[in-house]
């Protein structure tokens, strides 16, 4: 069984559509991401599960029990839906200490005053808390706080936990560290996770399935790895990774494959739509996948190098052919001429 | 809190709010006071009082008082605002606590005040009369009360402005600075217009406050046979010889025809006013615009303007107080004496007075604390067309003077005899400070709920709080010093209230504020002057608390 089965999810504010009928199910102790980016209704999703936001329509259930149904208007509030979450600005009550913020969900569910003690020091020792039990919010680093956040939404075992950008708080360094940590803790206790996020790194390295939100609807739903490597959807496309974008004519189609026709140049690609020949047609080429070839080839273009930019840890070549405009990442200086740019036909996704 | 207890408080407010002036309304329909057996339905009221030519004429001191002192107030606070909030003006974090003083005053003392220092036998007149022979000001006329009316409400118009300036994003102005303006040009091509919304709030909020005037036309009008609508109500009391309570009614009803729509407008202004401001999330230091050599000058204005409206009419009252007898020919170090407190100690009622002020403002004023904060949580993070009603309930008490709601309150306990007994008990005047208060109060304590993130509230809940918990283990505990603060706030003005307890003055209600309107009539002025230091030493001790504490009196 599910631990979390939403259904045909709507949203209205105001004038403006949040969510159009989003449905999706959490298997046990699985990761599922909510990437999207702001103003796409993840976060209204995740607070319509937390019991936070009433939709407009829609059924959810948590572990086989019905919290919301717009239909008969029924709808379990958020304090019994037994769930936890994680805050994006944490919000640890700042009058309370670390213990008392982590002990609270026991006590409202009448637990023992010895096993509150034995349960909400073995969250804190487990998060590397347990020196800062007597401290307040306000004495504690971000990531601190974070962990005092985890603890608090953790400590009660809730059937399903739910992160608002966990670490968007954080500063970059830490988090990085973080996702490994936060991976591992989740998946160490073994509960199911809805984890909201804007950052696709962040989305496509913590959780086992992603959700791809946009304007209200999932467009695209699946592995990590399928979402970034082999997207069946435009926006998804679009969306991840950084793109070269070859705005053209389909000049012809031949099975899974199609070419391009633009100004002064053609490439071949998958097709990913129902484009006819003689349509305009966009083809997208991750930047990391376009390379820079010796000399002629298939799928090569003669470009000229417009600017090249240090970025650290890489070079960014810029390349034009007329209106084309083509980026291409390298290792070094490279001089003023022009190159062959090659565009791998299985990474060239034209829709 | 559930849905019940939420409406419940509604409904409270509601009852509160809509009793007395119900009890207005249907008084002014009747022919003569509602509990004689021969009243009954007439517009013989409406006849009498609107074809009256001194209601016309009060009518139009009011509209003149209301116009001269918005005209006075707001350039003069916008001015001032500006000078504390934006520029290097010297000393201005001791001076700024001051600027608001004059709001904590009771107008009735300032009005008095200003009657023993500045009018024709008051101790600065006569100084000028030994000084240049002659006394240049008329304290008893239009202009005098115009003038004093626009002086004392400045704070009121500094408080919109400045708050609005301060949240204004820096850069503005040093984007105008680096473009070559100087800081004149700044303020009257930048910073003001940028806070327009909030000039013309005050502006309407003043011209509001002009109608409700009392104190001061009561005082400073009625030598010099000005009447506004106030006193002309005041008047009616005692005009007929019966009570001519169905006349009250009508002035009463045409005060809140006249001053609702400005509430209502207020609204409307302060919904559109967020709009205009440029706000600095950042919150980052900035440097205050020199003001060059104009400093000193701007100081100068600052206080003479203090002077005159604090300084003055204070003196005038302390001095009177502890002087036997005043007048032309006396030394003042011959008459010194304190005997007029020890008289106060003669007079029950007097005594009574000062102990029952004490006891409204303390434990009254916690009490309504108490009942504005449980109407708040009732309003909070309640999406429900119950709030949206409460936003116009609210309004109501503020187009209602002091003076009429403790006239409504008076019919009330008249009216119905079940309440009754409760008229001569401070509980009457209690309900009616709090109906009174009722907009500021919640005023505080929805600024202190603003404080509290929603998330903070929101993750008790997921941990599995009900609302009444969560109010009790998140809220209360995060707004309990704003809580204490709106204590102190609502004390002072619980004690330097008057007009309110004007017509519920009684044996067992009497506080220091009617009595001293009351003894105005009689001309005791040595009584009234003694009453008059122990309020403003009362507020001044409790102010005195409140800004060491840190409570912030921008409300």
């Amino acid at each position: 069984m599910p631990d979390l089965i939403a259904e045909n999810i709507e949203k209205q504010l105001g004038t403006a559509q949040i969510l159009r009928g989003v449905s999706f199910q959490l298997q046990e102790r699985e990761i599922l991401a909510l990437l999207g980016a702001s103003g796409s209704g993840k976060t209204t999703l995740l607070r319509s599960v937390a019991g936070l936001e009433q939709p407009d329509g829609g059924k959810i259930e948590i572990r086989g029990k019905l919290v919301f149904d717009a239909s008969s208007g029924f709808e379990i509030p958020a304090e019994q839906r037994g769930l936890g979450l994680v805050f994006q600005s944490y919000a640890i009550w700042p009058h309370r200490t670390v213990f008392e913020n982590v002990a609270y969900g026991l006590r409202l569910r009448h637990t023992p005053e010895a096993e509150i003690k034995e349960r909400v020091n073995k969250v804190l020792k487990r998060l590397g808390l347990d020196h800062l039990a007597d401290r307040y919010a306000h004495q504690l680093s971000g990531g601190q706080q974070q962990r005092v956040a985890l603890a608090r939404a953790m400590v009660y075992n809730p059937p399903v936990l739910l992160l608002d950008e966990p670490l968007s708080n954080l500063d970059a360094k830490l988090r990085e560290d973080a996702r490994a940590w936060l991976r591992e803790i989740i998946k160490q206790t073994g509960t199911s996770a809805l984890y909201v996020t804007h950052d696709q790194t962040e989305a496509l390295a913590i959780a086992d399935r992603v959700l791809l939100l946009d304007r209200g609807l999932i467009q695209e739903e699946g592995a990590p790895e399928k979402i970034y490597g082999a997207p069946t959807n435009r926006f998804a496309a679009e969306f991840m990774g950084s793109n070269n974008r070859f705005e053209a004519k389909l000049a012809e189609v031949n099975g899974q494959k199609g070419r391009l026709e633009g100004e002064g140049w053609t490439l071949w690609g998958q097709m990913r739509s129902t484009k006819k020949v003689g349509e305009a047609a966009t083809g997208f080429l991750r930047v990391e996948r376009t390379r820079l070839s010796n000399g002629p080839g298939a799928n090569c273009l003669k470009m000229k190098l417009a600017s090249a930019l240090y970025l650290g840890e890489r070079w960014e070549y810029l390349f034009h052919l007329g209106e084309l405009h083509v980026r291409v990442w390298g290792e070094e200086r490279l001089p003023e001429g022009e190159y062959w740019v090659s565009a791998p036909e299985n990474s060239l996704w034209i829709f | 809190m559930n849905r019940a207890l939420r409406s419940l408080a509604v409904l409270g407010v509601a009852l509160v709010v809509f009793g007395p002036l119900g009890l207005i309304f249907y008084q002014s329909f009747l022919s003569e006071a509602f509990f004689f057996p021969t009243a009954h339905l007439s517009f013989e009221a409406y006849r009498y009082v609107l074809t009256d030519s001194g209601f016309h004429s009060a009518f139009g001191t009011s509209l003149i008082v209301s116009l001269g002192m918005t005209l006075i107030s707001v350039p003069l606070g916008s001015l001032l605002a500006f000078l504390l909030a934006r520029t290097d003006l010297p000393g201005k974090k001791w001076l700024e606590p001051w600027l608001l003083v004059p709001i904590f005053l009771s107008p009735v003392v300032l009005a008095f005040g200003y009657v023993v220092a500045v009018g024709p036998v008051g101790f600065f007149s006569l100084w000028s009369k030994a000084l240049i022979g002659r006394v240049p000001w008329n304290l008893y006329s239009l202009f005098g009360l115009v003038l004093i009316a626009g002086l004392t409400h400045v704070p009121h118009a500094f408080l919109y402005v400045s708050s609005a300036l301060r949240s204004l994003d820096p850069a503005v102005e040093e984007a105008a600075r680096v473009a070559g303006a100087g800081v004149w040009r700044i303020a009257l091509t930048v910073s003001l217009p940028l806070v327009l919304p909030s000039i013309l709030f005050s502006a309407s909020l003043i011209f509001l406050l002009g109608f409700e005037l009392f104190g001061l036309p009561l005082v400073l009008g009625d030598p010099a046979g000005l009447l506004v609508l106030t006193t002309y109500l005041y008047k009616l009391t005692n005009l007929l010889g019966v009570p001519s309570y169905h006349l009250m009614a009508v002035v009463a009803l045409s005060i809140v025809v006249l001053t609702f729509p400005l509430v209502y407008l207020q609204r409307r202004m302060l919904r559109t006013a967020g709009r205009f401001a440029v706000i600095g999330g950042k919150g980052q230091a900035f440097r205050p615009l020199p003001l060059g050599a104009l400093r000193w000058p701007a100081v100068f204005l600052l206080v003479l303007w203090l002077a005159v409206t604090v300084v003055v009419p204070l003196v005038g009252v302390t001095l009177r107080s502890l002087v036997s007898s005043w007048g032309e020919g006396v030394k003042l170090t011959e008459v010194l004496t304190l005997g007029h407190f020890r008289d106060l100690w003669g007079y029950p009622n007097l005594v009574r007075g000062i102990v029952n002020t004490l006891l409204i403002g303390a434990i009254g004023g916690g009490l309504s604390v108490g009942f504005y904060a449980i109407v708040g949580l009732a309003a909070h993070r309640w999406q429900s067309r119950w709030v949206s009603l409460l936003d116009y309930l609210v309004m109501l008490p503020r187009a209602l003077p002091g003076l009429i709601v403790g006239l409504a309150f008076l019919w009330v306990f008249l009216f119905f005899k079940p309440v009754a007994p409760l008229r001569t008990t401070l509980f009457s005047l209690w309900i009616a400070y709090t109906v009174v208060w009722l907009a500021y109060g919640l005023r505080l304590i929805s600024a202190s709920l603003l404080q509290v993130k929603p998330e903070l509230e929101e993750a008790a809940r997921i941990t599995g709080a009900p609302q009444g918990e969560v109010f009790r283990y998140v809220t209360l505990p995060l707004i309990r010093f704003g809580l204490m603060g709106s204590w102190l706030l609502i004390f002072m003005m619980f004690v330097r209230e008057y007009s309110t307890g004007v017509y519920l003055l009684g044996p067992g209600t009497e506080v220091i504020g009617s009595l001293i309107v009351s003894l105005f009539g009689t001309g005791a002025l040595d009584l009234i002057s003694a009453l008059s230091v122990i309020e403003v030493a009362l507020v001044g001790f409790i102010l005195f608390i409140a800004l060491r504490l840190g409570v912030s009196l921008h409300a």
